[in-house]
């Protein structure tokens, strides 16, 4: 009787301990809702198998530098509508201390490939399976940009929608200003 | 005649991507085995545009004359095992059929050793009773009574 007890206290004990371990690593309000009030926070992690390149690839090997981090897929048309100017842009600013990083997620291989090609993007790409970094940056949907400072925060604006030249050139001048 | 062998090599030529091979997987069955990353439901259940975009690679796959696990394990690779509509049978995901049937087991014993000893807390209980005498004064009345019956 007493290993009983013993037994459902453990149990009881550990699913108490999963619910407080889940309240604690939830999904809590991403970075993406906290840049639209205003305020700059740090980047969440990026450590990604590369899409268009071998091996992985992190946010923070790029500190240091302003990042563009642009989230798309390959069927979405507002991503389709912003490519080319990204592209563009993404060259304009090449060697001046600005790196422009694409996140794909949700998306076949093949067709990212076949976007990336179509679209004339050469800026490094990492891929998400299902999407799984969406929630700690506050994605919705895509696309969406964000702008990270040298030091590794988020700052205002956060882009959702196809991004315009202009628009990505005030938010890299932004966070090269923090 | 020479239109008759052109007829007959363009029939070929047709034929022969067809006899390339004999499909090893089948595509509604691996639909009812993938699940749209987008929609989460599984495949032959939606029409999302991502879900007709992953079944036409999968027919695509088939056409390549690539096996069922071949076809599953690229998508695996692309998207993770929750692509798969049920969990793997190794590794971490072994737990969600492990888990279930301990549990079923674990109540099943927990019930048959509660109905054990919900029973011989009865036996105990019926012995007891038979066991119990009655008084003197008791027992002199319900001779009386047997005896009036009796009479």
């Amino acid at each position: 009787m007493r290993i009983a007890r013993a037994v459902a206290v453990v149990a009881v004990l550990s699913l108490l301990g999963l619910l407080v371990w889940d309240v604690a690593h939830g999904n809590g309000p991403g970075a993406a809702q906290q840049v639209d009030k205003g305020k700059i926070v740090p980047a969440p992690a990026l450590d990604l198998p590369r899409l268009n390149g071998a091996g992985r690839m992190t946010l923070a090997s790029l500190r240091g530098k302003v990042v563009v981090v642009n989230f798309w897929q390959s069927s979405c048309v507002p991503c389709k509508q912003e490519a080319r100017e990204l592209a563009k842009t993404a060259d304009a600013w090449k060697g001046k201390g600005v790196v422009f990083l694409g996140v794909n997620a949700q998306d076949l291989e093949g067709p990212a490939h076949a976007y990336l090609k179509r679209y004339g993007v050469t800026y490094p790409n990492v891929r998400d399976g299902i999407g799984a970094t969406w929630p700690k940056w506050g994605v919705v949907g895509v696309p969406e940009t964000f702008f990270v400072d040298r030091r590794g925060q988020l700052v205002p604006p956060h882009i959702v929608g196809p991004a315009s030249r202009s628009e990505l050139d005030a938010g890299i001048r932004r966070a090269q200003q923090t | 005649m020479r239109l008759l062998l052109a007829a007959a090599a363009a029939a070929l030529a047709l034929a022969a991507p067809a006899a390339a091979c004999t499909p090893r997987a089948s595509q509604s069955d691996l639909e009812t085995k993938l699940v749209c990353i987008q929609c989460h439901t599984t495949l032959d259940e939606s029409d999302s545009p991502f879900a007709t975009e992953m079944k036409a690679s999968i027919a695509q796959q088939i056409r390549a004359c690539r096996t069922e696990k071949q076809i599953l394990d690229s998508m695996v690779a692309q998207f993770g095992p929750s692509v798969l509509s049920t969990p793997q049978t190794h590794g971490f995901d072994l737990l969600a059929w492990v888990l279930p049937l301990g549990g079923i087991s674990l109540g099943a014993a927990a019930l048959g050793f509660g109905a054990k000893r919900w029973a011989r807390a009865r036996t105990d209980a019926s012995v007891d009773s038979t066991q119990t005498r009655l008084d003197a004064a008791d027992e002199r009345l319900v001779d009386e009574e047997l005896a009036r019956f009796d009479g």
